[in-house]
């Protein structure tokens, strides 16, 4: 009886060390899901570049935003904020793209810093996982007609969702983690 | 001197470990250390104060690490955790804080999870058509499979002067045999008094939070914005620190500790009565 107690808690123990073990995400996992966010917003700042470009036709542009507005999760909002007032104004994903395309500007140049910081991934109350990669990017734009040069260095804070999802292959369910951008907080910096 | 040649050593490995870094694409802009040495994200603070990241920050240090929590990385971090450019920290205090931190018997450290530090929120709300501030004081809290951060205060100032209780011989009252005129006399206490505040208990403070989830529950307050943030920390022992963001050129920038306090006996109380400012 004693020794059925002890294997019977023994299983009771490695099974819940076995779901702990799936709640919590590895080093190496965790690597792996900051290179798969990683590209996600390098995807992002490719986009930008291209929606901003005054050389970029109306209807690739329109086709650019589908395809950028997909890297994010539904409402996703971006924040923006001036070095003149610490005020966020809210912009949906789609209206802040329409907005940079419209810039009164005959050249746009987007630029991004070599550098980003990406943060510990920490699990929410749903069960998904919820981290912060910040992006540092340069604009230069120009008015031919008054000869007006308007440049900036914005800090983007992008939110990232990573959930673990299955899909069937060939019969067989296969587990993935997936990455999904969410509110973005853009800020000018003083640098 | 020697400090300082620390400081600017810790900076230079800073600088020199940037190409490392990027989104890689062509055209790439090159840091000259700036953004770097810049602490980006509260994140990043937390890291650095405790050594659980390289120099530069693309390394995260787990316990297996043999860098993990390294007391002269957590030392050159220390050094540029701090605003020395406006804030009034002197350097002896600041030393004094970096020794107990770093203290080999007993290290201190911050935990994310853990409870003890919060976040002051300005918002702008618009309340009765008119733009009003409002502080919302925020913690985070174990819920469901994760953490969420919550509203544990709100400091808005309309509320504020709504509750403005009289106290001794100047205040209205319910006199002491009421009870014997079944508390008739409510009626003329409730009709005739703008301060119906004044027949509550001694030990009454109003709860601003409930009200302020109220007036939004009534549509008449409405979320604009936010304005404005900063955190305090009290996860060290003895001491309590503020956490604000610096947004200027140079080195110095980011999240940086503000402020810095050496608590004695009664003084977190005080601190927190005066960030809560709820009185």
């Amino acid at each position: 009886m004693k020794n059925k107690l002890i294997l019977f808690l023994g299983l009771f123990l490695s099974a819940s060390l076995a779901v702990m073990a799936q709640d919590n995400i590895s080093p190496a996992r965790k690597q792996a899901i900051d290179s798969l966010a990683l590209e996600k917003v390098k995807d992002l700042s490719k986009y930008i570049s291209i929606i901003g470009s005054k050389e970029t036709q109306f209807s690739e542009a329109n086709r650019v935003m589908d395809r950028a507005e997909e890297l994010f999760a539904p409402d996703a909002e971006m924040g923006v904020s001036s070095i003149n007032t610490q005020e966020i104004a809210y912009y949906k994903v789609r209206r802040y793209f329409e907005r940079l395309m419209a810039l009164n500007y005959d050249r746009v140049n987007i630029t991004w810093y070599d550098i980003q910081y990406i943060s510990d991934l920490e699990r929410q109350p749903d069960g998904r996982y919820v981290g912060v990669i910040t992006v540092y990017q340069r604009f230069e734009g120009t008015s031919i007609e008054t000869g007006m040069n308007y440049k900036d260095t914005t800090k983007k804070d992008i939110t990232i969702y990573v959930e673990k999802k299955q899909t069937q292959i060939a019969g067989r369910t296969i587990e993935f983690w997936d990455v999904m951008l969410g509110d973005v907080r853009v800020t000018e910096t003083a640098a | 001197m020697r400090k300082i040649f620390l400081i600017i050593a810790f900076f230079t490995a800073i600088v020199s470990n940037v190409p490392g870094q990027g989104l890689g694409g062509p055209g790439t802009v090159k840091d000259d250390g700036k953004l770097a040495a810049s602490t980006k994200q509260l994140n990043q603070f937390f890291r650095r104060f405790n050594g659980e990241e390289s120099i530069d920050g693309t390394v995260r240090f787990y316990p297996e690490d043999s860098l993990y929590r390294n007391v002269p990385l957590r030392k050159g971090f220390l050094n540029v955790l701090f605003d020395n450019q406006t804030s009034g920290v002197s350097p002896d205090l600041k030393n004094q804080f970096i020794q107990t931190v770093l203290s080999e018997t007993y290290p201190h450290y911050l935990n994310f999870h853990r409870e003890g530090w919060y976040a002051e929120v300005e918002t702008v709300f618009l309340y009765k058509g008119k733009r009003e501030k409002a502080t919302l004081i925020m913690k985070i809290q174990a819920e469901g499979l994760g953490f969420e951060w919550v509203i544990d205060k709100v400091i808005f100032q309309p509320f504020k002067d709504l509750f403005s209780k009289p106290t001794g011989d100047k205040k209205d009252f319910l006199h002491p045999l009421s009870h014997e005129l079944g508390f008739m006399n409510l009626r003329r206490a409730f009709q005739n008094s703008d301060l119906p505040e004044s027949f509550t208990a001694n030990s009454y403070e109003p709860d601003y939070l409930a009200i302020f989830l109220y007036e939004m529950k009534q549509n008449n307050l409405r979320f604009e914005t936010v304005s404005g943030l900063k955190f305090h920390f009290f996860q060290i022992q003895g001491w309590y620190f503020e956490v604000n963001q610096f947004n200027r050129p140079g080195f110095n920038t980011g999240w940086l500790i503000s402020n810095l306090v050496r608590l004695g006996p009664g003084d977190k109380e005080t601190i927190l009565k005066y960030i809560y400012d709820q009185k």
